[in-house]
């Protein structure tokens, strides 16, 4: 299971990854695993704003539907277009190019609450 | 939980199981898609021994198939498998049911893993003193193998090619053998039965042809897209095969369980029936959606992505037994326009 040590880790299994004021958010490599194949992902437009624990999508597998959180105070600032025909690319490249949205973070959100990588693989084992 | 006799084979090939009517089986190994691709370009093997299978042998076996079950099992000759249901006095669907006749009063019973104690007590007390039912679950393995390259992979392997819905007993590595060209994916193959101490060798010869382990999640996804009906999801207790499409399954021929219920249905009509539909786009329609139209309203019964379509596919019952215009799913709180298409899903 990876989990690079460059990311912060969500409850829920979302990864952010924080490169001067956008934050790139996807799920984790244990999320996917834990899916199954997925075949469908449902993300908001840019600039849709959402508040820490807020729902901001949702993502299918052959096997169920699962809701994916934005874990801090946030404005869509992009999404992934590329997973609307090859939503597999989250099952192959969870880190890369299956990222699902960037986010320009709320007055005084930081990613300082979430999960540092060795504190989520204790969380996931 | 039980759980199938060469579970350590599935685990070494890195298998997730799920539990299934009690019995924790393989959900998946590789992946659901990639196993429904194999089984639809090539070949795959699943394990299904959480299936029921109890045999009945003796005079008045034929008799008493023929008094449980609403298809006339004596409508097929020796050597020949027939699709059937256990009716209850309701007509409701109390299972649905794969007979193997192997001889003249000899037979397998494959019902659903979920209801095998329910239909083999119900076989046991009207089973007159002349007829023996005996439960070979309990000593053996099942395994399906499904695909356009499956009948070679199964010639290969245990020298026997069944045909379609055809039967037959044999040995493999001298331990008992029995086989039907029956499955639940729409592909040529045959659904294979040894006894557990040739179960892991029969499973790895299957690995060594080239066969594609396959998991429970396959086995649904390919169903669907035939459009074959899960008991508990699409068929139950309280659904006629009358209302689920399947008026095919009855042979009024006879007198069966539940067949008087069905004639005063036959003749007052339906309240509802069983349709197949599509959805545009990926997102998946799913079992408990809710669907409406102009002639009525209902639910999904079975729903998923057809992999090899890559669209929304799904059963559904529908207050109305008129031709249906008008159908939209809910799909996660949007009405989606839906097409009303007769099963299979995948023409092939």
């Amino acid at each position: 299971m990876q989990i690079p040590e460059d990311l912060r880790y969500a409850p829920n299994h979302e990864w952010l990854r924080q490169t001067g004021d956008t934050i790139r958010l996807g799920i984790s490599d244990f999320a996917q695993d834990a899916l199954g194949d997925i075949v469908f992902v449902d993300l908001p437009e840019v600039g849709t704003s959402f508040s820490a624990g807020d729902t901001f999508g949702e993502v299918e597998s052959t096997k169920s539907v699962s809701d994916v959180y934005c874990p801090i105070d946030a404005t869509v600032t992009a999404v992934n277009g590329a997973l609307e025909d090859a939503p597999e690319l989250i099952n192959a490249d969870p880190y890369g190019e299956g990222w699902f949205i960037e986010l320009a973070p709320g007055e005084g959100a930081t990613l300082d609450g979430l999960m540092d990588p060795a504190a989520y693989r204790e969380y996931t084992e | 939980m039980h759980t199938t006799h060469i579970r350590h084979a599935h685990e070494a090939l890195g298998a997730r199981f799920t539990d299934f009517g009690g019995w924790d089986m393989p959900l998946q190994y590789a992946g659901v898609l990639s196993e429904h691709a194999a089984v639809r370009e090539s070949a795959g093997a699943f394990d299904v021994s959480h299936l029921g299978r109890f045999s009945v042998d003796g005079e008045g076996a034929t008799a008493l198939l023929r008094s449980q079950l609403c298809n006339d099992i004596a409508a097929v000759n020796p050597g020949r498998a027939q699709y059937t249901m256990a009716l209850n006095v309701n007509g409701g669907v109390e299972d649905d049911i794969i007979v193997w006749r192997f001889d003249e009063e000899s037979y397998w019973v494959l019902p659903n893993g979920a209801n095998v104690d329910e239909i083999l007590a119900r076989f046991r007390e009207a089973a007159p003193p002349s007829v023996t039912i005996d439960t070979p679950r309990d000593h053996t393995v099942l395994f399906a193998v499904q695909g356009p390259k499956a009948l070679d992979a199964i010639e290969s392997v245990i020298g026997m090619r069944p045909g379609r819905f055809r039967v037959a007993r044999g040995t493999f590595e001298g331990q008992d053998l029995w086989v039907g060209g029956t499955g639940y994916t729409g592909e040529r193959g045959a659904e294979i039965a040894v006894t557990h101490d040739a179960g892991a060798a029969l499973w790895q010869a299957l690995m060594d042809a080239g066969v594609v382990p396959c998991g429970l999640g396959a086995r649904d996804t390919l169903r669907l897209e035939m459009g074959y009906p899960l008991w508990g999801q699409d068929l139950d207790e309280t659904t006629t095969p009358l209302e689920a499409g399947l008026g095919w399954v009855v042979n009024w021929d006879h007198e069966f369980v539940g067949r008087d219920a069905l004639v005063r249905q036959r003749e007052q009509g339906l309240g509802r029936k069983l349709i197949g539909f599509t959805t545009p786009g990926r997102r998946p329609p799913r079992h408990g959606y809710a669907v409406r139209s102009d002639q009525g309203s209902g639910v999904v019964s079975s729903g998923n992505i057809s992999p090899v379509l890559g669209h929304g596919i799904g059963l559904a019952y529908i207050d109305s037994a008129d031709e249906i215009t008008g159908l939209e799913v809910d799909i996660r709180g949007t009405w989606t326009a839906a097409a009303v298409v007769d099963p299979p899903f995948l023409k092939k």
